[in-house]
């Protein structure tokens, strides 16, 4: 455990040397970094371009913990699944040690910072005073801060190309369009939460769309039932996906018919004079008309009924919301679809409303793909002399087909920042390491009207630099300006931030003292105002030509379309060497550690292809081999596959693992998700998958329970019903003397994301254990996600279940154990001690639930094969929970070290816990709030009341185990089951 | 009983024919002991393997929490059952064809127990604090959990072990004394020590007589409790399938069942081996026969009722299990578990097949692996398809613990092939008890 | 041979039982039977006028020890922690019995066997002088401890009985 040492040694120099003025905890200053007391820092999660602002939980100088920042904006407290991962990005076994460049051999060998940067000072220098600055580009991931501002001043003062904000999903269809329709070049903010109807396009705002937890929270906020009072989804996608699962009524259509569809309900709403008062009619008229609705019911396989009722639905709604997204929009139709939502939006009556210019997200300062494959036609010219690559990954990000790679070749120098050895990095002359988002100063601005502030939570881990400094420094040196003069005076990026923030202060807060702004900043963790919506109006000329038919795709007519679509685990990739989301399973197919290829039953049956058959998938532009997910629901004229895996680098978790889907996709200018058909073979090979979920059928069980809207406003009505005769039992009731802990976990808002899942891996050390081992029920998940279906299984109704220990009162594991290391506490607990523990695994042969989790290998033990946390991963372990040893039982505690720092807290002040006080990491994580914790004995606390909800009930409550966990019933719509 | 002549043995004969299986073994012996020691090892470097790479080493995973180590453990049990029946009850019913076989039953017994009580310690994940089961005074004040039945187990366990061994001790004891008397040398020492001095007199004898009786009385319920708290290892437990009140008759009748399959998997060799056809008769095996099929019968009522009251009960959990095992994954077990225990054992209703040894042999080996297979589907099948769809699952068994259980067989055999060649395997004194004792004047 | 004592030794059982019956007739008293086997006949003679054996006293005391430490141990351990399982009450009796059986049958078959080699004056660590190897085969022996002056009487008494073999 060197590592452990020299950085908390590191740390604790920073944190009393420099940090005082600079780093500032989130609740306690750090100079008494009191050892066992946790420090918290705020910053902005940087896993995607969402911004959400995160608090790092630090402890003897290392970070041990995400959390959201209850105060930010877009998150309020919640974080996804990649967003709790972070840290595996910080404590990357795989992660590079520092500065490399590339010998003569082509080996990648260490060298010097110093000498690093004198390479690239030299070469910059040469270009520069020749005059050659335009041989120059710097491509970065999407920067909407001060990083970004710096970036392109350094170009500027370089006399470089302008840099581009490289995003692989960059939704710029919808600024396009809005550029059409509204002429404002900009991505309006989707208030979710305020309408009463969404109508999704294949929009994903669940898993990946522009900002999944700020969606998923606002999604909850108009659905989930709530004093008789639900909202409607209506979503319309060809392919089963997380987002589509959680919609009231899914509506599958056959691939690229969403701008048909969307007109087609246009044309309805005005046939039926169901617009807005006040919209421009003619206009709408233009565009809709022309639609033939029995050829579009006919093309998108969506009946005339069907579409009349979504028009009748949405336009009634006032307002509803209209959003289009996934691989719906990143057809060749792309920008046209996007069109024709925000035409639904204007008839309807919801610009303005639910939709609002005015805090356009920050996605629209991405650079459009076009120009990237500009670019890559330069290299290809040898146009490009120095191309510094700053978080960006397109060898792995953009389709071979766009030449990327050949391009590269004729680059003399590349220059990555990058501190993971990803594709392009591998291919680099230089690696410059940055600094981890999460050991960096820096700030993001996710919309307008919302500024994240970055600051280290911890020292860097390694020998890397922050990019901003290395700029710096190297423009400073290229323009041979004197120390504190130039475009680059600042010493480090850190002080050009301060400095920057004056600006920004003027604007947030004219009459604050800079001083006490900035620190106030810090603690909050950025700073964020209201930004008036802008009023737009559709424009009425030109009339845009309608193209009123499918999306036209490549390839085989015969063959079935490619649905390529970002992976809620993975995003574009970057989140594939996170052991965490490779182990966690993908809500709908429970797949853990692979990629597959969904083909329709229909399909499978004719080709003979049986789940994990490999398929070898052919297109016009490249083919691939995947084991197959045989789906029933998917639309039998498609095939999907998740983007995400597929890596031929990016370190030992995600190398060689699954295959790259976007192989299959044609290059050119646009990067788009929806354009080839391809053909199956079966190879004869098999790859069976390590799916977690044995099966979705519940068995008539009744684990996962549902209410209609009618009966649950009935009950709701009825008030709570009288508790239920319990199971008789020979003996006294349990008494607990102060506190009884439980929990309720609301499955109406459950939404299936899985941030829980990872947040208990996170805070309770809980190994990951590989695939072989998953496949073979062995995975360790104290939590898990459980997707249940009902109905027909091709129009399935999903329902989504967090399932972990229910520390039953009458909890059938205890009585069994022979040495007492399964016993109940007197807070109502089901304490398990690890230390006594011998393994007779009697305990989880008897618990209904089956949420234990015995240790079958020695994964806490470095010198075991099957060691769970190579270095410097054990950082993030939390030093207040046990890693558990070879042989032992375990399960869920009820994340019993914050009840007890809770109560220790409490006693400090002499009173007892107040409810809300202590949160589970899976509550504290949840986007959707599903997952209430605290005392049932205080009938006032959030937990009880729940529990006492007439939609409550306890899994396999006839076994009479008594769980101290209250589920409450989903609510489903009667007109769901289309 | 008589020899083959027709012809009734004395009491020297007795002596003479017993003392005679002691001879210096043939190369034939040292050769099936070679390979019995060689499987021997093979299952203890397996099990030394899984001590050092961790339980993941034999196939069980969740839901089998448990697989074929407690289903040989609750096999070893089982045929532990038939030695202490034979030598106790049949004692007590004062059935006198017993006493040419249970001294044979006896040792199988005690060898059966003895490789019964290793699975519980190759079981459990941290073998190396088992002994925390076990109530020893601490400073820490810990003590076993006396509510969990696996507690109950080691306390039945280790009583029917201490019990069976003193029983079968005492048995030997005018037996040792005997061969003493017959043998010369540093054999005649040691078997001097080991018959502790016994003489034969009145005085010891009658005491002797008492105690023996009530050994007899003691064993009777132990024996009968013994499989009943291993019943309840899972008929304590929730599982589908195993929480049930006939567990207990059930598993006694099936240990009996299973032990005198055993027995005459034993015997029938030595009889044929050793010429002991005067004392081990076609009347004996006929016995052992008949019980044999009784056991059965009762058994396949148990069956039975089993699965009557899975589906009586209207028990959905019941029902779906009970289902799933006789029709998916492993439905070949459930139905050769049938087959060997309900079936198979119809034919002793022919007097014929009762005597005759071949016949009689293969159904007991039939017999053994139908009970096996009944244990194996109680506990595999009946923890893959219990209360929670989501951990559903198929056991597979490693090359580990196939191992570990085939040397559990091994070490069985080790311990009896050593034991016949040392201890008489029939018993001298009851034999001739059974025999007219020598009088002078007929008339008498 | 030791000084006061005449071995006889029998081929029959029933002269046996008459050598016996002979010897107490003629007021010997103090004699030790050996025999291979346990026979009725001769136990029915020697228990004529002897009390029951007390082996089965042993029995019962370490069975009762046996019961009476199985629910000391039980119900004092599990009141010592005071741990709940199962919602269970502390001290659950229908279990506790479990242990106070195995436990009596235990300590009562442990104190039968002692009851043998206490009893049975076992384990002898040399053969007594009236013993002879063959009384393990197929013969049975009656010695007679009496003072050598009577020693004639008892011998002839056996002799007479059926005795193949008298010895001084």
């Amino acid at each position: 455990m060197k590592i452990v040492g020299s950085s908390a040694g590191a740390v604790a120099a920073a944190g009393c040397g420099q940090a005082p003025e600079r780093i500032l905890p989130y609740v306690i200053p750090p100079d008494n970094l009191i050892p066992g007391v946790a420090s918290w820092f705020s910053t902005v999660c940087r896993e995607c371009p969402a911004g959400c602002g995160v608090i790092a939980r630090n402890r003897e100088g290392r970070v041990v913990k995400l959390e959201g920042n209850p105060d930010h904006p877009v998150n309020r407290g919640a974080l996804c699944i990649r967003g709790q991962a972070a840290l595996q990005g910080l404590y990357n076994p795989d992660r590079l040690r520092g500065p490399m460049r590339q010998d003569a051999s082509g080996a990648l060998k260490p060298v010097k910072w110093e000498e690093a940067e004198k390479l690239l000072v030299e070469r910059l220098t040469g270009l520069v005073k020749q005059g050659k600055g335009k041989r120059i580009v710097v491509m970065s991931q999407l920067e909407s801060g001060n990083l970004g501002r710096l970036i392109e001043s350094w170009a500027q003062a370089l006399g470089a190309r302008r840099p581009i904000f490289y995003e692989p999903f960059n939704y710029e269809a919808i600024h396009h369009a809005s550029r059409l329709v509204f002429g404002r070049d900009a991505i309006p903010h989707y208030a979710l939460e305020e309408a009463n109807v969404i109508l999704s396009f294949g929009a994903d705002f669940l898993e990946s769309w522009l900002s999944p937890v700020e969606h998923a929270r606002a999604f909850t906020r108009m659905h989930a039932f709530k004093h008789g009072k639900a909202g409607t989804f209506i979503h319309v996608e060809p392919r089963l996906s997380l987002t589509a699962a959680n919609a009231d009524e899914w509506v599958r259509n056959a691939p690229g018919t969403e701008e048909l569809l969307a007109l087609a309900i246009l044309k309805v709403i005005l046939n039926e004079g169901l617009q807005a008062p006040g919209v421009d009619v003619a206009l709408l008229r233009n565009v809709a008309m022309p639609v033939d609705l029995e050829a579009a019911a006919g093309q998108s396989g969506v009946s005339v009924e069907t579409i009349k009722h979504i028009a009748r639905t949405f336009a009634k709604a006032k307002p509803g919301i209209a959003v289009g997204g996934g691989v719906a929009v990143t057809s060749t139709l792309a920008v046209e679809t996007q069109r024709a939502i925000h035409l639904l939006n204007y008839a309807a009556g919801n610009v303005g409303r639910t939709v609002r210019f005015g805090p356009d997200s920050a996605f629209v300062k991405a650079t459009p793909h076009a120009i990237v494959g500009l670019l890559t036609q330069l290299m290809a010219q040898g146009e490009i002399d120095v191309l510094l690559l700053i978080h960006a990954n397109p060898l792995f990000a953009l389709p071979p087909k766009w030449g990327f790679a050949e391009a590269l070749k004729k680059v003399p120098l590349l220059v990555s920042f990058s501190n993971q050895p990803d594709e392009t990095t591998e291919q680099a002359h230089l690696i410059l390491p940055d600094l981890h988002s999460l050991e960096s100063w820096g700030d993001f601005s996710p919309r307008e009207g919302v500024v994240g502030l970055m600051q280290p939570t911890m020292a860097p881990v390694f020998d890397s630099r922050a990019v901003g400094d290395v700029l710096l420094s190297v423009g400073r040196q290229v323009l041979g300006s004197p120390a504190g003069k130039g475009p680059f005076r600042w010493e480090t990026f850190a002080e050009y931030l301060k400095e920057q923030w004056r600006g920004i202060a003027r604007e947030y807060a004219p009459s604050m003292p800079f001083d006490q702004f900035w620190e106030e900043a810090l603690r909050r963790g950025g700073v964020w105002k209201d930004v008036a919506t802008a009023p737009v109006q559709a424009r009425s000329a030109p009339v845009f030509p309608i193209q009123g038919k499918p999306a036209s795709v490549e390839g085989d007519p015969q063959g079935l379309t490619l649905l390529v679509y970002p992976s809620q685990r993975f995003y574009d990739g970057r989140g594939a060497n996170k052991p965490w989301l490779q182990e966690a399973p993908d809500t709908m197919t429970q797949v853990t550690w692979d990629s597959w290829i969904e083909v329709p039953a229909e399909v499978a049956k004719k080709l003979g292809i049986r789940q994990g058959d490999l398929v070898k998938v052919t297109s016009p532009h490249g083919a691939i081999e995947l084991p197959a997910y045989v789906s029933e629901s998917l639309h039998p004229g498609a095939v999907a596959i998740p983007i995400g895996q597929g890596h031929t680098a990016y370190g030992r978790y995600a190398k060689d693992r699954g295959a790259n889907p976007l192989t299959l996709l044609p290059g050119g200018a646009g990067l788009s998700f929806l354009s080839v058909k391809v053909t199956l073979t079966k190879t004869g090979g098999r790859r069976p998958l390590a799916i977690a979920q044995a099966t979705h059928d519940q068995d008539d069980r009744e684990i996962a329970q549902h209410v209609g809207l009618g009966a649950a406003r009935e009950l709701e009505l009825r008030g709570a019903v009288p508790e239920k005769a319990s199971h008789p039992s020979m003996y006294p009731d349990l008494k607990y003397p102060e506190y009884r802990w439980g929990m309720a976990v609301d499955l109406d808002a459950c939404t299936g994301c899985q941030a829980c899942v990872i947040a208990c891996k996170a805070e309770n050390n809980v190994p990951v254990v590989g695939k072989e081992q998953v496949a073979y029920g062995r995975d360790m998940h104290w939590l898990r996600l459980e997707r249940w279906q009902e109905g027909k299984p091709e129009h399935p109704e999903n329902l989504f279940l967090p399932m972990f220990c229910q520390h039953c009162e009458i909890a059938p594991c205890e009585p069994v154990c022979p040495v007492f290391a399964a016993y109940h506490t007197e807070e109502g607990l089901n304490a398990q001690i690890y230390n006594r523990c011998v393994g007779t695994r009697y305990c989880n042969n008897n618990c209904p639930y089956k949420v234990r989790r015995f240790n079958w290998w020695d994964y806490s033990s470095p010198a075991s094969s099957s060691y769970a946390f190579p270095d410097p991963l054990p950082l993030q372990l939390n030093p207040d929970v046990t890693v558990r040893q070879l042989g032992v039982m375990e399960k869920c505690t009820m994340c019993v070290q914050r009840i007890v720092a809770g109560k220790d807290a409490a006693r400090d002040e002499k009173r007892p816990v107040r409810d809300g006080e202590v949160q589970t990491a899976c509550q504290q994580t949840c986007p959707t709030q599903a997952i209430a914790f605290g005392n049932l004995k205080d009938p006032s606390s959030r937990v009880a009341k729940l529990s006492r909800s007439p939609r409550g009930y306890h899994v396999l409550e006839e076994l009479g185990t008594r769980p101290a966990v209250t589920y409450l019933k989903k609510v489903t719509r009667e007109h769901g089951k289309a | 009983m008589t020899d083959s002549a027709g012809r009734q043995p004395t009491y020297a004969d007795v002596n003479r024919d017993v003392i005679r299986t002691l001879e210096p073994p043939s190369p034939a012996y040292f050769g099936w002991m070679a390979v019995v020691a060689l499987i021997l090892t093979a299952g203890i470097l397996a099990w030394t393997w899984q001590i050092y790479a961790g339980m993941g080493a034999a196939g069980k995973r969740t839901p089998q929490m448990w697989a074929m180590y407690i289903t040989t453990f609750v096999f070893w049990i089982g045929i532990g059952h038939a030695g202490t029946l034979i030598s106790a009850i049949l004692y007590l019913f004062r059935a006198r064809w017993r006493t040419s076989i249970y001294r044979g039953a006896e040792a199988m017994t005690v060898f059966a127990v003895l490789t019964a009580g290793l699975f519980p310690l190759i079981h459990a994940g941290r073998m190396w604090f088992a002994y925390w089961l076990l109530p020893y005074p601490n400073q820490r004040y810990l003590w076993p959990n006396f509510r969990s039945p696996l507690v109950w187990d080691v306390f039945a366990i280790s009583t029917y072990l201490t019990i069976s061994v003193v029983f079968f001790c005492v048995g030997l004891l005018p037996d040792i004394a005997a061969i003493r008397d017959a043998s010369t040398g540093w054999r005649k020492k040691i078997y001097g020590v080991l018959s502790l001095g016994w003489e034969g007199t009145d005085r010891q004898w009658r005491h002797y007589r008492r105690a023996y009786g009530l050994f007899a009385a003691l064993a009777t319920p132990l024996v009968l409790s013994v499989h009943s708290v291993v019943s309840w290892d899972f008929a304590m437990a929730l599982v589908p399938g195993w929480h049930s009140t006939l567990f207990a008759p059930f598993f006694v009748d099936g240990a009996i069942f299973s032990g005198f399959a055993m027995v005459l998997v034993l015997i029938i060799p030595m009889r044929y081996f050793w010429n002991l056809y005067a004392y081990i008769t076609d009347k004996h095996l006929d016995a052992m026969g008949k019980l044999i099929l009784v056991t059965s019968l009762v058994l396949s009522y148990f069956y039975l009722c089993e699965a009557f009251t899975a589906w009586y009960s209207g028990d959905h959990f019941e029902r779906a299990s009970l289902f799933w095992k006789a029709t998916k994954s492993y439905a070949w077990a459930f139905w050769l578990q049938y087959f060997c225990n309900s079936l198979v054992p119809l034919v002793l209703f022919w007097r014929r097949a009762r005597t005759h040894t071949p016949t009689l042999y293969v159904v007991s080996i039939l017999v053994l692996i139908g009970m096996w297979f009944e244990r194996f589907n109680i506990i595999v099948p009946g923890l893959g398809h219990d209360f929670y769809p989501y951990t559903w699952g198929i056991y597979w068994p490693t090359l580990t613990d196939t191992m570990i259980v085939i040397g559990s067989f091994a070490w069985f055999f080790i311990l009896f092939l050593g034991f016949i060649k040392v201890m008489p395997s029939v018993s001298i004194v009851e034999v001739k008890e059974t025999l007219p004792h020598p009088v002078k004047e007929a008339h008498h | 041979m030791a000084a006061g004592g005449v071995l006889g030794v029998f081929a029959h059982v029933d002269t046996t039982v008459r050598a016996i019956r002979d010897l107490r007739a003629q007021g010997f008293t103090d004699f030790t039977v050996y025999s291979p086997v346990p026979v009725e006949e001769i136990e029915a003679v020697l228990e004529e006028n002897r009390p029951v054996s007390p082996v089965r006293l042993f029995t019962l005391i370490g069975g009762l020890t046996g019961i009476i430490t199985g629910f000391g141990l039980t119900i004092w351990s599990a009141l010592k922690w005071g741990l709940v399982t199962g919602g269970k009450p502390v001290v659950s009796i229908p279990p506790f019995v479990i242990i106070a059986f195995e436990l009596g049958i235990l300590l009562g078959g442990l104190s039968t066997l002692l009851a043998i080699l206490v009893l049975g004056k076992l384990p002898a660590l040399r053969r007594s002088p009236t013993y002879d190897p063959r009384f393990t085969v197929d013969r049975f022996g009656i010695a007679v401890t009496c003072g050598p002056e009577r020693a004639p009487a008892a011998g002839r008494c056996l002799s007479q009985a059926g005795a193949e073999e008298v010895r001084q």
